[in-house]
């Protein structure tokens, strides 16, 4: 019942953004698992360079597996989180969809001009785009008065600095063992060993 | 004297011989009010269930299609859309009857650019090797000989080309009950109510349930040469969509 729809969705997206279709038509026939714990799909490239989720019988030929956590700080736009994501089977085409999948964008603004005319929808995504800004920066603020409570007031967090000094600190004394230890050991070196220069007994 | 093979028909058995004319003879009985009893039956799903196996196909414009046993050419004129003037869409079906009412509905359309010609899907009178595409909607379950048929579609199919096959299977087996009741009992009602033929109808929900089940088809396609098939259930199984690949 969802394939029929979310493929409609998958193929509208696609034709939303025409790069997409150009970079997929070399994949076209091939399936990718996508594991975003605990969802799980397959998609596969059609011959027309859209997207459908594959049928029951298909074996695909990658599986990109990403937590949760991860697909979020992929969407936020953090690399390094790219890291994160482990791909089994063809690395390449795996990678490949991914990376076209990261790029598509919907434009909300022009599905709804259809429905509802130019002007509104302008108005209307502009107002979303507005209500959007003004949660990431209410939640940045919220984020960073509770960071410095757990700093300063209540300390459960440690500070940037505080953690580099503890760093160097434990450096410090790694140091000063392994040089204890080298004493310790020239000195049992030098008790072991019976000095030549000693007297006889008389 | 040697025994003529048989097959089925529905429920009966009959010679091989008989089977095109019996079907035929259905066909020829519904073709008129084919479009209002697939509405009536399908409340309308196989207008959902055909628009999706064009998503499926893959099919772009410049691409060359056959759709078989096409009978009122919904797919064709579907297709026709997709592969615009430069591509081609060829429309086929074995019956007459349904065909006239596939190309009459086609040039009301204004779709003058796809031909018709009626043909048997088991001796399909194409190159190898020559469409992008071939689909069969509601059609495989009602031909003698499947495997000849799936063997000829695979044969016309270019090299990366695709066959779609549109066919009533076996349905989620929790609603099966439920299924049969509305077959053998609303159906062939409707049948008579609508298209003053409750044998025909009576026929159709026997073939579907001596049609082969998805894994069978599936089995089937590998069988005839394509070398991968996948399938999506639809409506719960009512319906697959099986999509073979030429390689």
């Amino acid at each position: 019942m969802f394939k029929p729809l979310l493929t409609h969705l998958l193929k509208h997206l696609v034709d939303q953004n025409g790069w997409a279709k150009a970079e997929l038509l070399p994949f076209a026939g091939r399936a990718v698992q996508f594991d975003i714990l605990p969802a799980s799909a397959v998609i596969i490239v059609l011959e027309d360079g859209g997207l459908a989720l594959a049928g029951e019988a298909i074996t695909p030929e990658a599986i990109v597996r990403m937590a949760p956590t991860t697909a979020l700080r992929i969407l936020s736009g953090d690399q390094a989180a790219h890291r994160l994501i482990d791909i089994e089977g063809d690395v390449e085409l795996g990678a490949a969809l991914a990376q076209i999948l990261r790029g598509l964008s919907w434009e909300y603004e022009e599905d709804l001009s259809r429905i509802i005319g130019d002007a509104p929808a302008h108005e209307l995504a502009a107002l979303g785009r507005n209500i959007a800004i003004g949660i990431r920066r209410q939640s940045w603020n919220l984020a960073e008065m509770l960071s410095e409570y757990w700093q300063e007031e209540q300390p459960m967090l440690a500070k940037k600095r505080h953690v580099q000094r503890f760093i160097d600190d434990v450096d410090v004394v790694r140091d000063d063992a392994e040089r204890l230890a080298k004493r310790i050991e020239k000195l049992e070196a030098k008790f072991a060993t019976p000095s030549t220069n000693e007297s006889p007994a008389v | 004297m040697s025994k003529e093979s048989t097959t089925h028909f529905g429920y009966e058995t009959v010679a091989e011989s008989e089977k095109a004319r019996k079907v035929g003879a259905v066909f020829h009985s519904v073709a008129r009010r084919y479009d209002l009893m697939n509405d009536l039956m399908s409340v309308g799903l196989h207008r959902a269930w055909k628009r999706y196996a064009i998503d499926i196909s893959g099919v772009k414009a410049g691409d060359r299609v056959l759709d078989v046993a096409g009978g009122s050419g919904d797919l064709s004129r579907l297709f026709a859309s997709r592969v615009g003037p430069s591509g081609e869409v060829i429309l086929t079906d074995i019956n007459a009857s349904m065909l006239s009412v596939g190309r009459d509905r086609l040039i009301d359309d204004g779709m003058v650019n796809v031909p018709v010609l009626q043909c048997d899907a088991e001796k399909l009178p194409f190159p190898d090797n020559y469409f992008d595409c071939v689909s069969v909607a509601f059609g495989l379950r009602n031909m003698t000989h499947k495997e000849l048929a799936l063997a000829e579609m695979q044969r016309v199919l270019k090299v990366g080309g695709r066959l779609l096959v549109l066919e009533f299977s076996k349905v989620w087996k929790p609603l099966a009950p439920l299924y049969d009741a509305y077959s053998f009992k609303l159906l062939p009602f409707m049948g008579k109510l609508v298209a003053k033929d409750a044998d025909s109808y009576q026929y159709l929900a026997e073939s579907i349930r001596m049609h082969p089940d998805q894994e069978t088809l599936r089995d089937m396609m590998l069988a005839a040469g394509f070398s991968k098939v996948d399938y999506y259930n639809l409506s719960a199984g009512v319906v697959a969509l099986h999509k073979g690949w030429k390689t």
